[in-house]
């Protein structure tokens, strides 16, 4: 293996999974356009399609042909992930496209994945966004999991929004699972979960708080857990005043329902605009810069990537 | 009864927060778990939705209950000399005037608003709020529903669930369009 390849690279980049559980909300549409802002900004960015069952970015972009893509990574036809990064029509965007993955790749192996993961780690890159899948597969759920941010995408429909918490929960579910010490952690949500037959355990929150009654220090480390649990927001497609308050309603009723804090990153309007950047194959930002959804959208990146200081 | 630090973290708030942040903190907790609020679409069954809307409104309550009041609010419920207006011209459109023809409607059979107040429990100021559609400064839809139909059984109204809808119509009307 190859890993050290990027040791002399000092800076890692900073990398933003676009998620959401439902199809057709406009995460990749986002995603490209999110990435082409931030890289609008002077810094670098590698744009990652994950999608692997419908990967379609090339196109957003128009490059119907990508040279290279992630299956040829994946079946180790190159060794490195930078190998496969395609230059886009924006300046300091590069493409790892996921077209014409095979269809046995749309579920890597946990290796593969891990081997991806160590890859986006080590590219030349300021930021990666990643544009993933539809639905809840834990494949999703781990790049949604290990990236810097995690960021939900739904639009104002109820089909949208009852996604959205189902995937929050798996997400947050699959996040505590994974807490320290393991093997107590399991052993003490097996046991909530069984002792738990007349009141179901419904949400991360009752689940917190009933191993901490069992184990104090489990429900310790799943508090640690939720606390870093900080996903962000987006609600696309808005159309009236109604739908603006929505992102903050999500975030409140997380907080009181699962106990996560959602980060709103702002509401993006609905454009007949947008529709037309994906017919002609030309990204909004850069050839339709001075819409709404993109004024808005820059503000949303600016909320996403502004770093407070790291406490030491 | 004192407000405690859960109160202030249910409505996201800092302990102390100045009342006109309150107010806000509290309209918009009532109005995510309002029925129709689609940022808690299936996420609760209707038991845990009336169980969050009573501990937001209970939390809110002790919060406002432990500020001064503004201004002394008389107690005596009705002064001895208190005449009751005569309401003039005709009776206001329930539908489309639903507060005027509750004003018309309560000053026909005689009522103060203090009466009102005293009988339903309900503040004489959103008594007021409610004839004068004052809709800002209205509790969420789901309280105003219950006022109001408290409000039209006391003053006799034939069908006081149906004067409710006439105001909730309007209310959630006009809001969504300033």
């Amino acid at each position: 293996m190859n890993d050290t390849l990027d040791l002399n690279n000092q800076r890692v980049p900073r990398v933003w999974a676009i998620g959401g559980g439902k199809g057709g909300v406009g995460k990749s549409v986002i995603a490209v356009n999110l990435a082409a802002t931030i890289a609008d900004s002077g810094q670098r960015v590698a744009l990652v399609d994950a999608d692997l069952g419908g990967a379609n970015l090339h196109t957003l972009l128009g490059i119907p042909n990508p040279k290279a893509n992630l299956s040829d990574f994946l079946s180790k036809r190159v060794s490195r992930l930078a190998e496969v990064m395609t230059p886009t029509p924006v300046d300091n965007l590069w493409l790892v496209s996921g077209a014409k993955a095979l269809v046995d790749m749309a579920n890597p192996t946990f290796g593969q994945k891990g081997k991806i993961l160590r890859h986006i780690n080590g590219l030349q890159a300021d930021h990666v966004v990643i544009d993933l899948g539809a639905g809840s597969a834990f494949n999703v759920l781990d790049f949604f999991l290990v990236a810097r941010k995690g960021v939900l995408v739904v639009v104002p429909e109820p089909t949208s929004i009852e996604n959205s918490y189902h995937f929050l929960k798996a997400a947050f579910f699959r996040k505590l699972k994974r807490a320290e010490p393991r093997s107590r952690v399991r052993e003490t949500v097996k046991e909530v979960m069984e002792g738990s037959q007349r009141t179901p355990v419904r949400t991360p929150r009752e689940l917190i708080a009933r191993a901490q009654k069992l184990d104090p220090k489990v429900g310790e480390a799943l508090r640690a857990e939720a606390d870093s649990f900080r996903p962000a927001l987006i609600v696309n497609q808005v159309d009236n005043r109604r739908h603006e308050k929505l992102g903050t309603d999500m975030v409140s009723a997380c907080q009181d329902y699962f106990g996560v804090r959602l980060q709103y990153l702002g509401a993006l309007p609905h454009d007949q605009v947008i529709a037309r950047s994906v017919l002609e194959q030309r990204p909004a930002v850069k050839f339709f810069p001075q819409i709404p959804f993109v004024s808005n959208l820059r503000s949303v990146a600016e909320n996403l990537t502004y770093a407070r200081p790291r406490p030491a | 009864m004192k407000a405690r630090r859960e109160d202030w973290e249910l409505l996201g708030l800092e302990p102390g927060a100045d009342i006109a942040r309150v107010k806000q903190a509290y309209r918009h907790r009532m109005s995510v778990y309002e029925p129709t609020s689609l940022a808690t679409y299936n996420l609760l069954d209707e038991d845990e939705r009336e169980t969050m809307i009573g501990r937001i409104d209970r939390a809110y309550h002790r919060i406002v209950g432990a500020e001064p009041p503004p201004v002394p609010i008389p107690v005596a419920a009705e002064p001895q000399s208190a005449t009751v207006e005569i309401p003039s011209g005709p009776m206001p459109d329930p539908v489309r005037d639903p507060g005027a023809h509750l004003r018309h409607q309560r000053l026909r059979r005689g009522f103060t608003l203090q009466r009102i107040s005293a009988e339903t429990k309900i503040a004489v100021a959103i008594l007021e709020q409610i004839e004068n559609e004052d809709f800002d400064g209205l509790p969420a839809a789901a309280f105003v529903r219950g006022h109001v139909q408290q409000y039209a059984r006391e003053i006799r109204i034939e069908n006081p669930d149906a004067m409710a809808k006439h105001y909730l119509d309007k209310m959630q009307g006009q809001s969504l369009e300033d």
